[in-house]
């Protein structure tokens, strides 16, 4: 009885499951083929990975700024979640949307909304001017710091609401409990709240640093050209230079990358449970 | 191993095309989809160009499609919009008139990338493409264009140095020196100024892509504009490097506007007709010397394994260097024509902004395409693809 009604779950999702194989899984593989075959048989494409000074710098701008902004959006992203889940229920809602309605905008806007803030003719720094705490314009955009505060700011969402979902399962009788016990609220927040919220913690740093890897819009726009991800480099190998062993060969790393960064944080915690499939 | 289907990112996401690179092809219709919206252009025009893409996806055809007829029609691939409509009008009435064959031309864009997945997956559908010299000149590379034959197409009606193996100049245009007068002390008047940050103040933009760069570089370096080539690969990113902290580098043709409209530069190093563009909007403000500018080519190639045969599209690519039909286009989008007989029927009112007038070709430096091609002595990589190398790396570290 049991094993036959395992029997109709799979062939319930033997469509989704099939169509993954078709149009996800054996690109995937294409790419994996292509990578160590063009131009030539071999891994030449992975030995560019160790020899090429460019691809390391293009590797280590990618990783920095990836840590930098994941670093940044938890950080701030706890602080907006531990609000949203401390505040009234009407505070809540208005949060609650002010925080969904950048995640609906086109990436594309809010980038050029930032060049428009952050540009040397820009709000801010003829605020800064006109108040006289600046003498000369500052470069906020078209450099590696424009890139964090447009990542960050894209990446937010994705902070607030798997540690704002995780807060509110968060029993808050057990904090009354340590304070009645003598904690200090501090050492309350530290020793019981901060625990409680680790899940909703490590699960909004593996979005944020994964989907970071990627980025491709937000860099090439605020960057000024001069901050290169993996991404436009991949998309300059494969569609400029066509290079396509190349761009291949960084996909899979970036996929890799990906892969091996979950494997580490699985060894810690248990991720079918951060991301609730337990 | 064929990727047509899987990997165009593009196709998904529309909008990355604006934070990526573009090919001067592709920004002549920006530019034409631009002046429809203000109104520049007239919009029945366009709206029957529209129609036509609507009604037939594939693009527009100018006589019915007679089904199985192979070589009865030429497709020419470009970069859609309006470029539709000013293709078929100037190149494919005429052809079609001359010979019989149909043209159709096909408005999705021709991708290098798309090209080679075609002719590597033996599915070519097009047979005439309108890209750009860098783009020839990958494209060679990978050993999926045909050779162009030169005793179909006649050389004499085109620029000797953009003849090139495996594509045929279609029309012309400029990376010039545009700046915007009201924050510039003074008119610059070349590459040098240009380096000057103590005279001219200010961030500047430039290409991601080294194509019409290295050749400012080198004039700034002192090399003589007639003497530009060889380029000294690491003397020209020496002469980036010197600037990079004051350049913002543009990747299309928009960008580059888009920095001079937001104060954020002084003077770059763009295509002239966006310069054309920025002067327009800003009465002036904005404006560009041809002192030495660097005047490249659209091209056309031809896809190996082409459906109608090498023949009919050589045909139709020596049906196209012809001055009338150059200057239907230049009129609807602003290509300079690529055979020089076609500079003395410019209208007078239309001559500054054609890269080909002799006055101001005698300013210019003609962009050597086949330095590109040469070997660099390093890892097999020619001059193109180190100077790529070099050039990305120096403006990102």
């Amino acid at each position: 009885m049991h094993a036959s009604i395992r029997r109709v779950y799979w062939w319930l999702i033997a469509p989704a499951v099939l169509l993954m194989l078709v149009f996800y899984i054996y690109p995937l593989f294409q790419v994996l083929w292509i990578s160590v075959t063009d131009p030539v048989p071999g891994f030449g494409n992975y030995r560019e990975l160790i020899e090429r000074p460019l691809i390391h710098r293009i590797w280590l701008t990618t990783l920095r700024i990836c840590v930098v902004t994941t670093v940044i959006t938890v950080a701030a992203g706890y602080a907006v979640a531990y609000a949203m889940a401390q505040v009234g229920e009407r505070q809540r809602t208005w949060m609650m949307f002010c925080v969904l309605l950048t995640f609906w905008l086109s990436v594309l806007i809010r980038a050029f909304a930032w060049v428009m803030l952050l540009r040397t003719e820009g709000i801010v720094n003829s605020g800064l001017q006109e108040l006289g705490l600046i003498s000369e314009p500052l470069r906020l955009v078209r450099n590696e710091f424009g890139v964090v505060v447009g990542m960050v700011h894209f990446m937010l969402p994705l902070a607030v609401l798997p540690i704002y979902s995780n807060m509110t399962g968060i029993d808050t009788r057990l904090i009354s409990a340590a304070r009645g016990l003598g904690a200090s609220p501090i050492g309350a927040f530290l020793n019981v709240y901060l625990p409680l919220s680790k899940p909703g913690l490590i699960s909004a740093t593996i979005l944020v640093f994964v989907f970071s890897l990627g980025f491709f819009i937000t860099p090439a726009l605020l960057g000024g050209g001069k901050v290169v991800m993996i991404s436009e480099y991949i998309q300059v190998s494969f569609e400029e230079t066509l290079r396509w062993g190349q761009a291949t060969m960084l996909a899979s790393t970036l996929l890799f990358s990906v892969l091996l960064s979950l494997a580490l944080v699985a060894r810690f915690v248990d991720l079918k449970k951060v991301f609730g499939a337990r | 191993m064929s990727l047509v289907k899987t990997l165009y990112e593009k196709d998904l996401y529309p909008e990355i095309e604006d934070a990526g690179h573009s090919d001067f092809a592709r920004d002549c219709v920006e530019i034409a989809s631009e002046r429809l919206a203000k109104g520049q252009i007239d919009r029945r025009t366009f709206m029957t160009a529209l129609a036509a893409l609507g009604a037939l996806p594939a693009g527009l055809t100018l006589g019915g499609r007679s089904a199985g007829a192979a070589a009865k029609e030429v497709v020419i691939v470009n970069w859609g919009g309006p470029a539709v409509e000013a293709y078929a009008k100037a190149f494919g009435v005429p052809f079609e008139k001359a010979t019989g064959v149909k043209v159709v031309i096909d408005g999705t864009g021709p991708l290098g990338s798309k090209i080679k997945a075609m002719v590597d997956a033996k599915a070519v559908t097009w047979d005439v493409c309108d890209t750009g010299t860098g783009t020839t000149l990958v494209l060679q590379k990978q050993g999926v264009l045909e050779k162009i034959d030169y005793s179909i197409v006649d050389k004499a009606k085109m620029q000797d140095i953009f003849a090139y193996e495996y594509g045929v100049p279609n029309y012309m245009f400029s990376f010039i020196l545009a700046y915007n007068k009201t924050k510039v002390p003074s008119a610059p008047t070349g590459w040098k100024d240009f380096w000057d940050l103590a005279k001219f103040p200010g961030n500047r933009t430039m290409r991601k892509q080294p194509n019409g760069m290295l050749e400012a570089c080198m004039m700034a370096a002192g090399r003589d504009p007639k003497s530009v080539y060889p380029i000294d690969i690491d003397v020209a990113v020496g002469k980036l490097k010197e600037i990079k902290d004051n350049v913002i580098a543009w990747g299309s043709g928009s960008q580059s506007q888009e920095l001079f409209r937001t104060g954020e530069v002084v003077m770059g190093n763009i295509w002239h007709t966006r310069a054309n563009l920025l002067s327009q909007e800003t009465n002036g403000d904005v404006t560009w010397t041809w002192q030495d500018g660097i005047v490249t080519a659209g091209m056309w190639n031809v896809p190996k394994g082409n459906p109608a045969g090498t023949e009919t599209a050589m045909k139709f690519i020596a049906s196209s260097q012809d001055p009338e039909q150059q200057l239907v286009l230049f009129d609807a989008m602003g290509n300079g024509p690529a055979n020089p007989a076609a500079a003395a029927k410019v209208p007078a009112d239309k001559k500054h902004i054609d890269p080909g007038q002799p006055e101001n070709l005698a300013l210019q430096v003609l962009q050597n395409g086949p330095w590109y091609e040469e070997d660099s002595g390093v890892r097999n990589l020619t001059n193109d693809e180190l100077s790529r190398e070099k050039w990305l790396d120096t403006l990102s570290s």
